[in-house]
C-alpha cells in the first residue's frame, strides 16, 4: 500500500489529446505523470497516445465518466476547437462554450487542484487603436468586430471567471501568439507552409511566432509551477509579415486594403486556401502582445528564433509527405 | 507676406537638387552604418525590436532621408549637450501639415547627436489605416500616441517625441504660424509617473513648407483626414503641389526640465506644468525666429 503511495504518479486530463500540441505535451509529461486523453476526433493512426485515450465530446455525459473514474490532480484544456470553415459557428459554441463550462463545472465538482486552459491572442482582435504592446488587462475587442471570433472570447471569459471565482483551483490562463511548427494545422501555419500567403496591399503589420516547442514547454512550466492568472505567451520577437513569408520560402498573394468579408470567402473557395475573414484584419493591424509576466514569473524563455522557426517551415517542400506523417511525432520538448 | 515667400523661393536649388536625385544610390554617408550600431536597441533574429523598429529599413532609406536634411532643408540642429541621457520626453512645436518636423528632429538625433539617439515618434491615431505609412512608421520606431505605448517606452528607457498640439497644431493655418496651439496634458502625467525629464524641442521652418491658406474641413471629414489644407500650390498645381517648399529648418533643443509630483495628480496642476513646458517652448521658438530674422530660406541658426 504505501509503496504504491510512493509510486503513484499525479494523473492529468489532457483535452484536444488528438492535437499536436498535446502530443507534444504528452510525450513530456508521459514519464512522471498518468494520462488521460480526450478528443471528440479519434486518436491519429499512427500514434500512440501515452495514456488511456477517450473519444469524447466536451459537452457529452462521456466526460463525467472519465471525472467519475479517475481522480485528476490536474486538467490542461488544450482543446479549444479553432476558427476555420471546418466547422460551423454552432458546432464551435457548443464545444468551446458550453464544453468548457461543463469541464470546468467537473473540475471544480472533483476538486481538481490544477486548472491550465489554452486560450488563444485572438481574443485581443486586430484594431488600429491597438496599444503596439498589448497586456493581459488589455481589452479584448475580437468580438467587436468579429462575431465568427465570438466563441473564442466567451472561451476566454469563462476560463477567467472561473479562476477568480474558485480560487481553490490553481487555474492559469495562457494566450498565446501564432504558433507554428512542423505539425501544426493552423492557418497562419499552414498558410506559411503552402507557400502561397495572401496580403493586403499596402499593410505590413507586426506579428510574432511562437515555436510549438516552445508552446509546449510553457504548458508544462505552467502545469509544474503554481501561479495562477492569465498570461500571454510569446515567441522570440516581432516581425513583419512580409518579412515572415519571405523567410517561410513563400511568395506573396496581394488583396486589395478594402475586401469584403464575402469575397474573402469567395477567394478562398476558389483557391481552396483556409482563409476566415476575421484574418484580413490581422493582416492589416497588428496584436503584439507582451509575455513579460509570464517570463517573470515562470522563468519562461523561448528557446527556437521565430527565423528559424519560419525558415523549418519553408523546407517543408512536399506537402503530401506532411500530411502522411501528420500523424507521427518523432520529435521531443 | 506670402507673396515673399514666393519670391524667396530658391527655384534653382530645387533643380539642382532634382538632378543630384540619380546619384543617390550610390551615395554612401559617413559613419552612418556605425551610428545605427551604436543605437541603444536590442534586435532580435529578423532584425526587429520590440517596438517593430527596422534599422535595415532606415539603412535603406538613409541617402534619401540624408539628403532631405542635409540639402533640401539644410536643417541646423543646436543644443545636443541638453539632452540628458536615458529616458526623455522631448516636446516640441507641430506644424506644417505633414510630419517633416518629427522626421528632422528624429534625423538630428540620429545624424548628429553624440551618442546617436532615437525619439519615438508618436502619431495620430489614424495613421495605422493608411496604407504604406502605417508599416513605416512602425519600421522607423513610431507608434500610435497611446498612453500604454508611451509608458511602456518610457519604462524601458527609452525617449518618446511628442508633440502635445496633436492635429491642432499641424494643420493650423499659415497666418497662426509659430504660435502655439492648445498643449494635450496626457505627456506630464506620463513623464511624472516614469520620471522622465522634459527636453522642449522648437522647429523653425516647417510652417514654410506647405503654407496652408484654408482648412477643407468638409473634404477632411469626407476622407478621414484630421485636416485638409488648401495651400497656394496644393491642390491647384496637382502632385506637383505636395513638393514641399525647401525652407531652411533649424532644430533647438533646449534645456531639460525636471519635474516632482504624482501622476494623479488633479488636473489643474498638471497644466500649470504643462503651462511652464509650453512657455519654455515658446522662448526656445522666439529665440529661434528672432535668429533666423527675416531670411527665412538661407537664414543661419547661430
Amino acid at each position: 500500500m504505501t509503496d504504491s503511495a510512493i509510486t503513484k504518479k499525479p494523473k492529468v486530463l489532457i483535452t484536444g489529446a488528438s492535437s499536436a500540441i498535446a502530443r507534444l505535451v504528452a510525450g513530456a509529461l508521459s514519464p512522471k505523470y498518468d494520462l488521460v486523453g480526450v478528443d471528440p476526433r479519434p486518436a491519429p493512426r499512427d500514434t500512440h497516445f501515452p495514456g488511456e485515450f477517450v473519444v469524447a465530446d466536451y459537452h457529452s455525459r462521456k466526460l463525467d465518466e472519465v471525472f467519475l473514474r479517475h481522480e485528476f490532480d490536474s486538467v490542461m484544456h488544450l482543446g479549444r476547437i479553432r476558427e476555420s470553415q471546418r466547422f460551423s459557428s454552432q458546432y464551435r459554441f457548443q464545444m468551446n462554450v458550453i464544453g468548457t463550462q461543463k469541464l470546468l463545472d467537473l473540475c471544480k465538482l472533483h476538486q481538481v487542484k490544477n486548472l491550465i486552459v489554452l486560450s488563444t491572442y485572438h481574443v485581443y482582435g486586430a484594431h488600429r487603436l491597438n496599444a503596439l504592446q498589448l497586456t493581459e488587462e488589455s481589452p479584448l475587442r475580437a468580438s467587436q468586430s468579429f462575431p465568427e471570433l465570438v466563441d473564442a472570447v466567451e472561451f476566454d471569459h469563462a476560463a477567467t471567471t472561473f479562476m477568480w471565482r474558485n480560487r481553490e483551483v490553481r487555474t492559469t490562463v495562457l494566450r498565446p501568439t501564432n504558433v507554428i511548427g512542423k505539425h501544426i494545422r493552423n492557418t497562419i501555419c499552414s498558410l506559411l507552409r503552402s507557400g502561397v500567403c495572401p496580403k493586403i496591399f499596402g499593410f505590413d503589420p507586426l506579428m510574432q511566432f511562437i515555436d510549438e516547442k516552445d508552446l509546449a514547454r510553457a504548458l508544462i512550466l505552467s502545469l509544474e509551477q503554481n501561479v495562477a492568472g492569465v498570461f500571454n505567451v510569446a515567441g522570440e520577437g516581432v516581425i513583419a509579415y512580409s518579412h515572415a513569408i519571405r523567410h517561410a520560402d513563400a511568395v506573396t498573394v496581394p488583396l486589395p486594403p478594402f475586401i469584403s468579408a464575402g469575397l474573402v470567402r469567395v477567394v478562398a473557395e476558389l483557391s481552396k486556401m483556409n482563409l476566415p475573414p476575421y484574418l484580413m484584419e490581422f493582416f492589416k493591424y497588428p496584436t503584439i502582445i507582451n509575455d513579460d509576466a509570464f517570463r517573470a514569473k515562470f522563468g519562461y524563455q523561448p528557446k527556437v528564433k521565430t527565423v528559424q522557426s519560419l525558415r523549418n517551415l519553408g523546407q517543408i517542400t512536399d506537402r503530401r509527405h506532411l500530411i502522411a506523417q501528420a500523424g507521427s511525432l518523432d520529435e521531443s520538448v | 507676406m506670402l507673396k515673399r515667400l514666393l519670391m524667396e523661393t530658391d527655384f534653382d536649388h530645387l533643380k539642382s537638387l532634382i538632378s543630384k536625385v540619380e546619384d543617390l544610390e550610390i551615395m554612401e554617408i559617413p559613419g552612418f552604418d556605425e551610428r545605427l550600431r551604436r543605437l541603444p536597441i536590442e534586435l532580435n533574429s529578423a532584425g526587429f525590436d520590440r517596438w517593430g523598429m527596422h534599422p535595415e529599413t532606415i539603412r535603406k532609406f538613409a541617402p534619401f532621408l540624408y539628403v532631405l536634411y542635409k540639402k533640401y532643408f539644410r536643417v541646423e540642429a543646436t543644443g545636443f549637450e541638453n539632452i540628458p541621457d536615458g529616458r526623455v520626453v522631448y516636446i516640441a512645436n507641430h506644424g506644417g501639415q505633414i510630419p517633416l518636423d518629427a522626421m528632422m528632429v528624429g534625423l538630428s538625433l540620429l545624424l548628429e547627436s553624440e551618442p546617436p539617439r532615437i525619439a519615438r515618434g508618436m502619431v495620430e491615431r489614424w495613421v495605422p489605416t493608411v496604407p504604406f505609412v502605417s508599416s513605416l512608421f512602425t519600421r522607423i520606431g513610431a507608434m500610435i500616441g497611446d498612453p500604454n505605448n508611451c509608458r511602456e517606452l518610457l519604462q524601458h528607457d527609452q525617449s518618446v517625441l511628442v508633440f502635445p498640439e496633436g492635429t491642432r497644431g499641424s494643420g493650423k493655418l499659415f497666418k497662426d504660424r509659430y504660435q502655439l496651439q492648445r498643449f494635450g496634458t496626457g505627456f506630464m502625467r506620463l513623464a511624472l509617473e516614469s520620471k522622465a525629464p522634459i527636453v522642449p524641442v522648437a522647429v523653425i521652418g516647417t510652417e514654410e513648407t506647405y503654407p496652408s491658406i484654408h482648412n477643407f474641413k468638409q473634404l477632411a471629414k469626407l476622407i478621414g483626414a484630421p485636416y485638409f489644407p488648401i495651400t497656394p500650390f496644393f491642390p491647384l498645381l496637382g502632385p506637383l503641389g505636395l513638393v514641399p517648399l525647401p525652407s531652411k529648418i533649424t532644430v533647438r533643443f533646449g534645456k531639460p526640465i525636471y519635474f516632482e509630483g504624482s501622476e494623479n495628480e488633479s488636473e489643474e496642476l498638471i497644466r500649470e506644468k504643462v503651462q511652464q513646458v509650453k512657455e519654455s517652448l515658446q522662448n526656445e521658438i522666439n529665440t529661434g525666429l528672432e535668429i533666423r530674422g527675416e531670411k527665412i530660406f538661407s537664414g543661419a541658426a547661430k
